[in-house]
């Protein structure tokens, strides 16, 4: 290859690009970034090569980089002349057989194809692929590239980085050229600072004027350097960018080195990227022989030579000082600035630092001008910024937006929210030197200034998602942990302040902090940020202080409850399971217990942790499914289930009274201290049983005739047998709590008697207050509210439905409604204004009201109900659409005009249950906006002296197991309060079993439980849902994986001492 | 090249000796070239580590002062003191990959290869290997893998989306490729 020296020989390798970039053939390319050959992008492009040689195809195939979206990876692009650029996603070996079929039909693929793309604006020079496939969406009509402006990624994905060719071919080296042939330096600088460009390395000064800097200084040498040594964790912008399109980073450089006057360029990059690396040198040496480096460069008289350095893995390096002690072959230890290197950077001589994306901004700025790369952008922040989206987000993969974006915009539009429909709880934007924004302040426009007043950088553009699962302690732990290893040692703020900080950090994750360490680490964090040395000290506490500002709940947790919400900090748990059940029952325990076939024991571990195990066996949401580690290998562990068995087996068994008797005889020597609970519901009942065995005399006063609450009045018999029900409120009694029915608290007994009657009193009265809509028709004869029906037919006063019924609402008490209404003999059409993934109510609930013939009407919310001589006809819904994301990771629903009409004659509205505020505010104890009591959340204090709260009246309605989780917690501090010492887990016995972790997995699958045929069940109320047989439930309990033996050998800390 | 004469005979082995002095001729005199001759040398060595009587070399050779040649290879974290395993498991310890659940897989597999686990308190960053050399256990600050979080890397192959149980497989694979060998 001879040189480029004239402008002939410049447009000759141009059509040369051209004609592979679009040849007159079809051209398969394949996405073959690191992040497309880790997801099998080898595979498919040797599949390719082989099937086009078997074949005998005329078909160009090529290796391009990553377009962007990463975690739809492999992406193929497939074009036919004339027509739209297909972006094929997913593919695998095996597609390619089909994918060559369609081809040679002139068709693509459609279940692959991801996006089109008819015309490209390379900004240098736009391709015209061509038109066609009307049905197929543009690649920026998907969610994931709407609103992305593609500056920096231009090329990305599109071009082969291994063919300079292919990059003339998209307009490249040509604002180079015309950079040399103007030969006016200065207008290049005054284009870049009019063109607000500001470093993208995450400090965002003024490239330009960094620029001029460098001009103005005079010496016989000076260096520009690229700074790839992209150290973030999180973050793989610049990875993907020199991988992709290597030559955008030489023109930018050869641009900078001409205007600023420098002949030497060092690109400074992570060894960690070979790909990267291996591309870099390629181009490099493609750029030599095309006469783009080395000597009088495209005959214009410029000389320039580019080196590449790799780093050797420390992230301080990527502070400019120490990149520049590094290259000088020492340490990287960075030193005071000034002077800054534009005066005395490498080897004494003026030197130019910039961030890689700073240098792909260059060529687009030259060809396009300064005023149009403001058009893009804030006001002090022009252009775009490409960020990794990263972490608990659906889309994942590189993005590309105009700086000022809202961060609600990354997360929920391009992102479309949490993976798995959870819900999104913060991001962590900057890396080590950032800072975690929590959901509330997502309409945060992401610019440099922005970011910096919530204590947040913008940094090099790493995004990463959590959600609930994940420990906000433990991210800035992390965070500090990474800055503390990395820390050079030179100056003492950083070594020894973040060393301090991490043993703080250290405490708190494991549950030993205090609280006066909370102001310590402020304090510190403070000094270490105005103190030390370089931008690696002076931001490693942002994670610190970020976390402690959004989230200083969850750090509180850990100090004052010794609890890690997410599950994360191992020491704060028994296991994942354990840490999260609201009651914190031991599961591993119990299901050893079974194992071992000593099923008394594994029922009084079960009945001690959990007063009512028969009925939240059956009806409990069951969280430990989610948490549960098996699921890495197959599916969780039955917890729930195996529950429900043991607790079956002693309670309808000839056992009962023994083990009944050997439960009360657990009492403690009475106290003489009286103890009033109101509502004789699950949260009550907990509290009772726990304080009449501390040996406290206690009263439960319900409306009601009798105990049971939800459980036994809103759940029908088929969920929850009564019988079974009975047999655990019959222990509860036997411990010795007194029941007073048909006695409302507030109203035939005053708080006012209690206090004078009682030394303590819990208020536990639940949510019995229907949520109503307010809509036209709610008054005519068959309206009816789901809890008043549900009591109904319990008590056996069931109303007649009529033939036709309509539930509304999406909860358990909506299926509950539906179910029962099937079981009297109705038709039931459900009607919810979201998705079906949406509905609050328990998966298998949903299931079994499909198979039982209820049908599902979703995006629909009712619009009013018509009737006819005073009794209901039809109701009208109006269709929704789903509008933006709310903070419970859902889409809004958003009504539309369309309205449809169901008849129907009944109407069940179950849109939820609320508290009673009129009991709330009558009762002059402080309430909070929604109405709930407002108590204090770590002993359920309320703010009147001797009474405390829990349950639904606290939280708003919830569910059993939540409810009893507050229950067992008012009990613990009550009986503290009463006694003067903290005694509760003396209560609990403690077993001998089996302590040594299986050696192997079982390879048995998750047992499901049988159901009985949904054409038999609905026939009448009995119990639809099977036990496991004793073999099936004790196969399962030889799933689980032991996380409560510690892997060092050691056991899990028992509960008593964890709390 | 200044004469060995005077100097005491390396414990470097001869052949050892030659490729060296190869590498730091090819920098052709540099400045700063110390990190790219320390990167050659520690990728010659069978065991892709730097002993100390190759440093001594180095700074003998290439006219560096030892306590610099030690400075920069205690610095970096790509360079290694000790021997490394035959097989070379990495794992990422980036934010997407630990919010991912890439700490579970560290400790599992140290477990797994009956490494000591009591690393906890100081260790973002660990090389250690099984007293039999077959294995080193490695993490890096970040692969810039992060859309495949968790991601490890087996003998510089990538594998994204792993779980405890994936990789507890690739380990006995290794196993078993090396016994079938």
């Amino acid at each position: 290859m001879k040189p480029i020296r004239d402008l002939n020989a410049f447009a000759n390798i141009r059509m040369a690009g051209n004609s592979k970039l679009m040849p007159f053939k079809p051209r398969i390319a394949v996405g073959m970034g690191t992040c497309g050959s880790g997801n099998g992008a080898e595979g498919v492009y040797h599949a390719f090569a082989d099937a086009i040689d078997r074949r005998g195809l005329d078909i160009q195939l090529a290796r391009v980089g990553c377009f962007g979206f990463c975690g739809e990876e492999p992406l193929v692009n497939i074009w036919i002349p004339g027509r739209p650029l297909v972006i094929l996603h997913r593919v695998q070996s095996n597609h390619v057989d089909q994918i060559l079929d369609e081809l040679a039909m002139g068709n693509i693929p459609t279940e692959l194809a991801l996006c089109k793309i008819e015309e490209w604006d390379h900004l240098t020079a736009p391709i015209k692929y061509g038109t066609g496939y009307g049905s197929l969406p543009n690649w920026n009509e998907i969610p994931f590239f709407r609103g992305q402006k593609k500056i920096v990624l231009r090329n990305c994905g599109l071009i082969s980085p291994d063919d300079i060719e292919e990059y003339f071919a998209v307009g490249g080296y040509r604002s180079l050229y015309q950079v040399l042939i103007d030969n006016t330096p200065d207008q290049v600088i005054e284009q870049i600072k009019a063109a607000k460009l500001r470093g993208r390395g995450g400090a965002g000064f003024a490239t330009g004027q960094k620029w001029e800097f460098l001009r103005r200084s005079h010496s016989d040498r000076k260096y520009i350097i690229c700074n790839a040594d992209e150290g973030d964790p999180g973050a793989y912008m610049n990875r993907n960018e020199i991988e992709s399109d290597p030559h955008s980073l030489l023109e930018g450089m050869l641009i900078g080195g001409f205007v600023m006057g420098a002949t030497q360029g060092i690109i400074y990059i992570r060894a960690e990227y070979p790909l990267a690396v291996h591309r870099l040198n390629l181009a490099v040496d493609q750029a030599k022989q095309y006469g783009l480096l080395g000597e009088d460069i495209l005959g214009r008289g410029f000389n320039f030579n580019l080196e590449l350095v790799e780093g050797a893995g420390a992230f301080v390096c990527g502070e400019e000082t120490a990149l520049i002690s590094s290259l000088e072959g020492r340490s990287g230890r960075p030193r005071p600035r000034p002077p800054f290197p534009a005066h005395k950077g490498l080897w004494g001589y003026p030197t130019n630092i910039n961030n890689v994306e700073t240098w792909y901004n260059i060529a687009p700025i030259v060809a396009k001008g300064a005023a149009w790369f403001t058009e893009t952008g804030s006001a002090k922040s022009s252009g775009t910024k490409v960020f990794s989206l990263v972490g608990k987000v659906k889309n994942t993969g590189l993005v590309e937006m105009p700086l000022g974006t809202p961060l609600r915009t990354f997360v929920y539009d391009v992102g479309e929210g949490g993976s798995d429909g959870r819900a999104v709880k913060s991001v962590q934007t900057g890396g080590p030197s950032g800072g975690c924004i929590p959901q509330e302040m997502f309409d945060t426009p992401v610019d440099y200034e922005t970011l910096g007043k919530l204590g947040s950088i913008m940094g090099s553009g790493g995004m990463v998602v959590m959600d609930d699962d994940n420990c906000m302690v433990d991210v800035a732990r992390y965070f500090i942990e990474f800055t503390h290893s990395e820390s050079c040692g030179k100056c003492i703020p950083c070594r020894v302040g973040l060393d301090k900080s991490l043993r703080i950090l250290n405490q708190l994750v494991h549950g030993k902090a205090k609280e006066e360490d909370l102001n310590d680490l402020d304090e510190l964090s403070r000094m270490i940020r105005d103190t030390s040395l370089c931008g690696l000290g002076q931001s490693a506490p942002n994670p610190v202080l970020t976390t402690m500002r959004h989230f200083r709940h969850e750090f509180e947790d850990h100090i004052r409850a010794h609890r890690c919400r997410a599950g994360v900090c191992q020491d704060l748990a028994l296991s994942p399971c354990e840490n999260s059940c609201p009651l914190h029952m031991n599961i591993p325990r119990f299901l050893q217990l079974y194992k071992e076939g000593r099923f008394e024991e594994a029922f009084e571990s079960v009945f001690m942790d959990n007063p009512l195990p028969a009925s939240t066996g059956r009806v409990c949401q069951h969280p430990c499914d989610d948490r549960c580690r098996r699921k890495a290998i197959d599916e969780s562990v039955n917890m729930r289930e195996v529950h429900r068995v043991i607790a079956d087996s002693i309670l309808m068994s000839d056992r009962f009274e023994e083990m009944a008797n050997r439960i009360a005889a657990k009492r403690q020597p009475p106290t003489g201290k009286k103890v009033a609970v109101a509502g004789a519901g699950p949260t009550g009942l907990t509290t009772a049983f726990y304080l009449s065995l501390l040996g406290h005399d206690v009263t439960v006063f319900d409306s009601h005739e009798a105990a049971g609450g939800m459980l036994r009045y809103a759940l029908p018999e088929y969920r929850l047998p009564k019988a079974v029900l009975d047999r655990e409120i019959e222990i509860i009694r036997r411990v010795g709590v007194r029941f007073v029915f048909n006695t409302r608290v507030g109203e035939e007994v005053s708080l006012n008697d209690l206090e004078a009657q009682f030394d303590s009193v819990f208020l536990s009265i639940g949510t019995w207050k229907e949520a109503w809509v307010y809509l036209p028709g709610t008054e005519l004869k068959g309206v009816a509210p789901a809890l008043l029906f549900l009591e109904a037919v319990d008590k056996g006063q069931a109303p007649a439905l009529g033939r036709r019924v309509v539930v509304i609402g999406g909860g358990n008490a909506a299926i509950d409604s539906a179910r029962t209404a099937l079981r009297l003999g109705s038709a039931v059409t459900i009607i919810y204004r979201r998705e079906r993934k949406d509905m609050p109510a328990i998966k298998e609930e949903i299931e079994a009201a499909e198979q039982e013939g209820a049908h599902f009407v979703y995006l629909a919310t009712p619009h009013r109900i018509v009737g006819e001589n005073g009794a209901v006809k039809a109701i009208e819904v109006a269709k929704t659409r789903l509008g933006e994301f709310d903070s419970s990771g859902r889409r809004r629903p958003i009504t539309t005009e369309e309205i449809q009409s169901f008849k129907c004659d009944s109407v069940i509205l179950a849109v939820g249950e609320a508290v009673d505020r009129d009991f709330c505010r009558a009762s002059g104890l402080a309430i909070k906006e929604n109405g709930t009591l407002e108590v204090n959340r770590y002993t359920l204090e309320t703010s009147r002296s001797k009474f405390y709260a829990g349950g639904d009246l606290i939280t708003g309605a919830s569910n059993v197991s939540n409810a009893m989780g507050y229950g067992k917690k008012a009990a613990r501090f009550i009986d503290q309060r009463l006694v003067g010492a903290a005694r509760f887990y003396e209560l609990f016995p403690t077993f001998e079993y089996d302590r040594t972790l299986p050696e192997q997995p079982t390879e048995i699958r998750r047992h499901h439980p049988h159901s009985r045929p949904a054409a038999e069940r609905v026939k009448g109320f009995q119990e639809a849902v099977l036990a496991l047989s004793p073999d099936e439930a004790h196969e399962e309990a030889c799933r689980c994986l032991r996380c409560d033996i510690r892997e060092s050998g050691a056991f899990a800390p028992d509960l008593v001492e964890v709390q | 090249m200044q004469t060995l004469a005077s100097e005491p005979a390396s414990k470097v082995e001869k052949v050892d000796q030659d490729f060296i002095d190869r590498v730091i001729a090819g920098q052709n005199g540099r400045p700063g070239a110390l990190l790219s001759i320390l990167e050659k040398v520690q990728d010659h060595h069978p065991k892709k580590y730097l002993p100390e009587e190759t440093l001594e070399y180095i700074a003998a050779r290439a006219d560096i002062p030892l306590s610099q040649v030690y400075s920069v290879v205690t610095f970096y974290a790509l360079f290694n003191q000790e021997p490394q395993g035959r097989n070379t498991i990495c794992i990422c310890r980036g934010t997407a990959c630990h919010t991912r659940g890439s700490r579970n897989l560290l400790e599992r597999l140290m477990v797994d290869l009956g490494l000591d686990g009591s690393h906890e308190e100081s260790a973002d960053k660990i090389a250690a290997s099984t007293p039999d050399g077959k294995y080193t256990v490695r993490t890096v600050a970040c692969f810039g893998q992060c859309a495949l979080a968790p991601v490890v890397e087996v003998n510089h192959s990538i594998f994204g989306h792993m779980n405890e149980q994936a990789l507890h497989r690739e380990v006995e694979a290794l196993a078993k490729e090396r016994a079938s060998q």
